[in-house]
């Protein structure tokens, strides 16, 4: 029995040494969180007013991003997210400081690890972002030129314009990512590779006649269009 | 004040003449096939209203390929007694014959003009197009009197067919009218005159490495003479034929350099279009006679198809600007019959000031959102067809003038919105 409580002392001993031992650090680590959130939420005010000096909003009306956003659920202004993403990067690196302060191996190695892939994950959102813009513009430039020349199939040339951009975009970012590379880009290829084939195949093959008389249509058509002399300007 | 450096050739001639009283400039390329007949009506012009006063006609050449500038340099009317009648004397013409440098397009070809002009010191300068059929000694007379006496700037006022210049008829026309207070009915005309004053003027401002240079050097040139309070006046000048356009040259891309740069004017100006209410005639030179015309073919089922099209497929994109009940309504009227298809003055206006709210405030990228004004356009243009298939051309100018005075009337909901944009930063309300 004395045996058993002997032992029991000893562990809560044990505990308690290292507990004053982690104290330390643990307090480091709040202290540097604390400090981390201040700073954050003073960066962020300064950058608000930073952005907002430089008229950071035109530019993001401008680039037509508001507006691919606004249909995504983002309705703040560029300075208000950009100095937003800033408080929170900050408040990333202070938890990782604060992390790394309790000296612990296992959260070391993690953190360690996570370091060296946190640059290809920001890099990936960052391709998808931009392939997300660019898909939706393309597609309207698309869009607008295909209804000015009267084609009909305006929507569906520009929705196959929009899937496409995204789709090699999600293709760079995941190799990005190192998710399976080889077999993402091959399945990219194959999948781009055979929808030109099979295009070509119906339109060469199997819809030579629809084809044909789709062609005679829309000439004859647009020989009636230009059946007019009308000066616009 | 920035200048673009002539040619060694040219500045020896600048020196050769020292002075003139007139300039007259002609802008081309490629223009082999008309601009002779140009010349001669402009030499004519010359000989024939201004026989004692110094006179120089510059080319201004975009590099043409098809001997435009040999052209020029040849073209001489051989027996000016055949075509003066009073006035015997054989007066003497300067001729200069210079490509332009800069951006290429029409209004570097223009600042050419004007900086000979300048150096010229000339009292009086009209430009006239290369490619006009119809362009008679008048003309010049027309366009360069004024100018050496009361006013600044000098618009052309043509008969047109009542189909034709319907960008002008539809968008610029009112919209300069209802934004500035002036019934300028040509504002892009294309043959201009102006006093030296004007001249000076168009040179002190920095815009000639801008889009002004490439295109939207007429409506600037306008704009620039009524927003800044230079004395304007039009001058009748008949019939206006000229060469076909090139049928390349697509109706989006017309409308997006027109329509661009009359919303860019409105940036610039804003100032003084704002406190600007009604509209007023200006004085016009010249003697209104009917002209035969040629024949208009229009085709407006292929007009409605395309309005057709692009509501069905650019609905989603015009309910950002232009609000519900605007897009409902053209919705509807996708299902109109051709013989009922409307779209009327008020709801046309809206669409233009909402386009120019929408400009301003940049919502989408600015070639996207004028190149989505085509269909519509096509729409109005065929909806203005069949309303005047049977109008002759003074019920035609009436139901202008309506347009005009809707736009005039509308105005409010301009300013509204236009200076809501600024705080609101936002999307158009619905």
């Amino acid at each position: 029995m004395h045996g058993v409580e002997g032992g029991m002392t000893e562990m809560f001993h044990v505990f308690y040494r290292r507990l004053l031992g982690f104290l330390p650090n643990f307090f480091t680590a709040l202290i540097l969180l604390l400090v981390g959130i201040a700073l954050a939420k003073i960066l962020r005010l300064v950058f608000l007013r930073f952005f907002k000096a430089v008229n950071v909003d035109r530019f993001w009306d401008r680039a037509g991003i508001r507006e691919v956003l606004v249909r995504g659920g983002i309705k703040r202004p560029l300075s208000v997210e950009l100095s937003r993403t800033i408080y929170w990067f900050t408040v990333l690196i202070f938890v990782v400081i604060a992390l790394n302060a309790l000296q612990i191996p296992v959260i070391e190695a993690v953190l360690s690890r996570f370091f060296l892939y946190l640059p290809n994950v920001f890099l990936a959102l960052l391709i998808l972002f931009a392939g997300y813009v660019l898909c939706n513009f393309f597609a309207r430039a698309v869009l607008i030129g295909l209804v000015n020349s009267g084609v009909q199939e305006a929507g569906i040339i520009a929705r196959v314009v929009r899937f496409a951009v995204f789709v090699f975009a999600v293709t760079m970012a995941l190799e990005q990512l190192d998710i399976g590379k080889v077999s993402v880009l091959i399945a990219f290829t194959i999948m781009f590779g055979g929808v030109v084939l099979a295009f070509a195949i119906a339109f060469g093959l199997g819809g030579q006649h629809y084809v044909k008389t789709y062609l005679e249509r829309r000439m004859e058509k647009s020989e009636r269009e230009d059946e007019q002399n009308i000066d616009h300007m | 004040m920035q200048t673009v450096a002539l040619r060694e050739e040219v500045r020896r001639k600048i020196e050769e003449i020292g002075r003139a009283d007139i300039v007259v400039g002609i802008p081309s390329y490629n223009n082999a096939g008309t601009i002779g007949h140009v010349v001669r009506a402009v030499q004519a012009g010359l000989a024939k209203y201004f026989p004692d006063a110094r006179s120089v006609i510059i080319n201004s050449d975009g590099g043409s390929t098809d001997g435009t500038t040999d052209m020029v340099s040849t073209t001489t009317i051989d027996d000016l007694r055949t075509i003066l009648v009073s006035n015997r004397s054989e007066p003497v013409f300067y001729t200069i014959t210079t490509p332009y440098h800069g951006i290429p397009g029409k209004g570097s070809a223009f600042r050419t003009i004007i900086e000979i002009a300048d150096a010229l010191e000339a009292s009086a300068c009209a430009v006239v197009d290369a490619d006009l059929r119809s362009i008679t000694p008048e003309w010049i007379e027309l366009l360069v009197k004024p100018a050496l006496e009361d006013f600044d700037y000098v618009v052309p006022l043509y008969r047109r067919h009542k189909y034709d210049g319907t960008i002008t008829n539809s968008i610029v026309y009112p919209l300069t009218r209802a934004l500035y207070g002036k019934q300028v009915r040509q504002p892009i005309g294309g043959d201009f005159g102006f006093s030296r004053r004007m001249a000076k003027f168009y040179l002190s401002k920095d815009v000639w490495d801008s889009d002004v240079a490439r295109y939207g050097i007429d409506i600037w040139m306008t704009t620039t003479a009524i927003a800044n309070g230079f004395r304007i006046c039009q001058a009748f000048l008949g019939a206006k034929i000229h060469d076909p356009k090139d049928p390349g040259t697509d109706l989006s891309s017309m409308l997006y350099q027109v329509v661009g740069a009359t919303f860019g004017l409105m940036e610039t100006y804003q100032d003084t279009w704002k406190s600007i209410t009604g509209s007023e005639k200006i004085f016009t030179f010249g003697f209104p006679y009917d002209v035969g015309l040629e024949q208009v073919l229009v085709n407006v089922r292929g007009m409605i198809d395309r309005f057709r099209l692009g509501a069905r497929e650019l609905a989603d994109l015009w309910r950002m600007f232009l609000g519900e009940e605007i897009v409902s309504f053209l919705g509807g009227l996708t299902a109109a019959r051709e013989e009922d298809f409307r779209l009327p003055d008020d709801v046309w206006s809206e669409i233009v000031y909402r386009f120019a709210i929408a400009a301003h405030r940049e919502i989408i990228n600015k070639e996207h959102l004028l190149k989505s004004l085509t269909p519509l356009y096509m729409g109005r243009t065929a909806s203005f067809v069949m309303e005047t298939a049977e109008s002759g051309l003074p019920e035609v100018e009436e139901k202008i003038g309506d347009l005009c005075r809707t736009f005039e009337r509308k105005k409010a909901f301009l300013l509204e919105a236009w200076d809501a944009s600024a705080e609101q930063g936002g999307f158009l309300p619905p």
